[in-house]
């Protein structure tokens, strides 16, 4: 993960992830996190501007962000804890809780909806045995309800990490799920082809 | 907006009434200029940021299709605007109806209730009925810092508070978080707030979100009386509200002094008012007048007659001239004056004053207004009095008369004034080492009598009654008035007019000056720095 890009590339890696690996520790310590919060300082006019990009970068990573990952993005970027913690919440896109390594998220607006997406949904959940929103036991999982997820020609949708599967039906998801389980870091047959 | 020509001023008319206001001007305070105020929820004068989101403001400007926010929108030349449109009601309406979606309908238990802008506004549009079936969020209660309580149900999210910490005191730690109808005011989770200003927040919500928790539940506010007073926390004399129910301190509040405090004060003159309702006091004026010479007896109990006539027998009948006082760096500058013609009479030169130290605490965008660390009020009228600033504990050995003027002699010993000829103690407090005096005349606090003290500038700042003295307790002035009266020295007088119309008579720092003259703004000293700074005027100060 050493390798040097353009900075104005940063944004177009998104880290195609269907499971991430666990990580503990300060984040811009790391050299990926020395890279990007350098990159992301020198694409804006001041350090303020770069705090969205910081704090999904740490999602990113992390799955979630934690009030000790907002003091460690505050430090980065000479705001307050306080201010940080401000932004994190307005956005509910970032993660305020801990999240399993596959995050599922499973659209029902109006075109998924026509297209089961509510059987889809509960039968993550029942697959994944967890409720609405909590990380199942093993970590593995966390499925939430999603709101539009801009990909209606493909109903039903499901987001899991950075990926779209798409067409899902109610039948694809235990084999959906047994995949997931057996997948690593960046594994490209994360299912989903159905 | 787009013409910012040389002109001075603009001329406009509001609701019917022609106005001029200076160029920059905005229309919620070119409105205030012919009387009308506009409704606001996020808008405050000390607050420099204007984010126009609570949408109370709008107003209706001719030629405009859409309704303007007044707390933004500069007065221009020939602008027409009507606040009281029907189109501007109805707005208004309709943001006060969104609010009380999820506004608990809790004024029975809430402490802004009588003062809450929303209740006020409410009221006025008239909306007794609600449209809303569906059940009311509720989010409780939090804690934003060791004294200051949230009731996030009730925030109107104008974020006045979080601009006055983020603005004006420049400490970001107060936030909004979440949004939308979730939204509500915290600090990082774990951390509270942490300022020396942060009681401030509470005075600008506009509703009852944010409350001190010394103060919850403890007086409805037409149940308090107010005083307009002077905090005697440090020299700065900020201007104050004193809060009182059953002659007892509740709560304090800044009052507006551009020159002085703008809108704020800090924490600890809150506390240092609030706790001067404790102690036991000294009620009735004491004499030892017991055995023979009356050093023998002891001290006992009489009337004012009694007590005034045989103190200023025992001052008649003094030998030599000489002594020594103590004064309290609090006293008033009219009891300040009075003792200093009573030590003038006894021939005591300087009089001692000690002034305890503490933190200093700044406001980064009102110079003026800072926590000093002088922890007395009138350190610089005790100076105009021939007062000297001391330290270590007081001296009380000297012969001849010793006078203590609202002292509590901290530090002295067994044998304070044990020596003196004559030992005349005047206090709001009885202290041990007052033991050994001959009269202990009992005297008013400042919150319980009218008077003046001189700030740090120089600046002299009037402040009215705001409690009952117990027992016979008297204002200082009062008290030595009479005693000089017996003397032969002037009348007695009754009226703090009569007290400050003398002391500006013979004292040269006050030439001039005028109880009426000063009004509740303060005017400076003669020779004093605020003189020579010119801070009499009303330049807006933090703005």
């Amino acid at each position: 993960m050493s390798r040097r890009i353009h900075p104005a590339v940063v944004p177009a890696q998104p880290f195609q992830l269907t499971a991430r690996e666990t990580f503990d520790g300060p984040i811009f310590e790391t050299e990926e996190g020395k890279h990007r919060l350098e990159a992301a300082l020198s694409r804006y006019p001041t350090k303020q501007a770069a705090l969205l990009p910081m704090l999904g970068f740490v999602q990113s990573v992390k799955g979630w962000i934690e009030p000790a990952d907002m003091v460690e993005v505050a430090e980065a970027l000479d705001l307050t804890p306080a201010y940080v913690h401000s932004i994190a919440t307005f956005y509910t896109m970032y993660n305020k809780h801990p999240v399993g390594r596959h995050f599922v998220q499973v659209c029902t607006n109006i075109s998924c909806h026509l297209n089961r997406a509510e059987e889809v949904l509960h039968r993550f959940l029942a697959e994944t045995g967890t409720r609405e929103g909590e990380v199942s036991a093993d970590g593995e999982f966390t499925v939430i309800e999603a709101e539009c997820l801009g990909a209606c020609g493909f109903a039903t949708v499901v987001q899991v990490n950075d990926r779209y599967l798409e067409d899902v039906t109610p039948d694809c998801v235990p084999e959906i799920v047994e995949n997931l389980r057996g997948t690593r870091n960046g594994g490209p047959d994360a299912g989903g082809d159905a | 907006m787009a013409e910012n020509g040389a002109k001075a001023t603009v001329t406009l008319e509001i609701d019917g009434v022609e106005v001029t206001v200076p160029s920059g001007t905005r229309v919620i305070e070119a409105a205030e200029h012919v009387g009308v105020v506009v409704p606001r929820y996020c808008y405050h004068p000390g607050i420099p940021t204007r984010p126009a989101q609570c949408r109370m403001c709008l107003v209706e400007v001719e030629g405009r299709p859409k309704l303007e926010p007044s707390c933004t929108l500069q007065a221009a030349d020939d602008m027409v605007v009507n606040t009281a449109s029907d189109t501007a009601r109805t707005a208004r309406q309709s943001v006060i109806e969104f609010l009380l979606v999820n506004h608990p309908l809790d004024c029975p238990i809430c402490d802004a209730a009588g003062q809450c802008m929303l209740q006020d506004y409410a009221y006025v549009t008239n909306q007794l009925e609600s449209r809303v079936d569906e059940p009311k969020r509720i989010m409780g209660r939090d804690r934003i810092s060791d004294d200051i309580l949230y009731f996030a149900d009730r925030c109107v999210i104008c974020t006045r508070c979080v601009r006055f910490m983020r603005d004006v005191a420049e400490d970001d730690s107060l936030i909004v978080a979440q949004r939308g109808d979730k939204a509500y005011i915290d600090t990082f989770p774990g951390r509270e707030l942490d300022n020396p200003f942060q009681g401030n927040i509470v005075d600008v919500c506009p509703v009852g979100a944010l409350v001190h928790e010394d103060f919850v539940f403890k007086a409805r506010s037409w149940d308090m009386d107010a005083a307009a007073s002077v905090c005697p926390g440090c020299p700065t004399g900020c201007n104050v509200t004193i809060d009182t129910k059953e002659n007892q301190i509740v709560r304090v509040k800044p009052r507006h002094n551009a020159a002085v405090n703008s809108w704020w004060m800090c924490d600890y003159g809150r506390k240092h008012l609030v706790m001067t309702n404790r102690g036991v006091r000294a009620e009735l004026p004491l004499i030892r007048a017991g055995g023979g010479d009356g050093d023998g007896g002891e001290l006992r109990p009489v009337d004012w007659a009694t007590a005034l006539d045989w103190v200023a027998e025992k001052i008649g009948t003094l030998g030599a001239p000489g002594g020594s006082a103590v004064v309290s760096p609090d006293a008033s500058n009219e009891n300040l004056f009075y003792l200093r013609t009573l030590l003038d009479r006894l021939g005591v030169g300087d009089a001692d004053f000690r002034v305890p130290q503490g933190e200093t605490a700044e406001l980064p965008t009102v110079p003026t207004l800072k926590l000093r660390a002088d922890r007395a009020a009138n350190a610089i009228g005790a100076g105009f009095f021939g007062g000297r600033s001391v330290d270590g504990p007081p001296n009380g050995s000297a012969g001849g008369a010793l006078v203590v003027l609202d002292d509590e002699l901290e530090g002295a010993g067994e044998d304070f004034g044990a020596s003196a000829d004559f030992f005349l103690y005047l206090g709001t407090r009885l202290p041990g080492a007052a033991r050994n005096a001959d009269a202990v005349l009992p005297i008013a606090t400042f919150a319980e009598m009218d008077g003046t003290f001189t700030n740090f500038e120089g600046r002299v700042q009037r402040f009215h009654q705001a409690l009952r003295p117990p027992g016979l307790a008297r204002p200082a002035w009062m008290v030595l008035s009479r005693v000089l009266a017996r003397l032969g020295d002037g009348e007695a007088v009754d009226d703090v007019r009569g007290a400050f119309e003398r002391m500006a008579a013979q004292a040269p720092a006050f030439a001039g000056l005028t109880w009426d003259g000063i009004g509740l703004k303060g005017a400076p000293a003669a020779g004093s720095a605020a003189e020579a700074a010119g801070v009499a005027g009303s330049a807006e100060a933090g703005a």
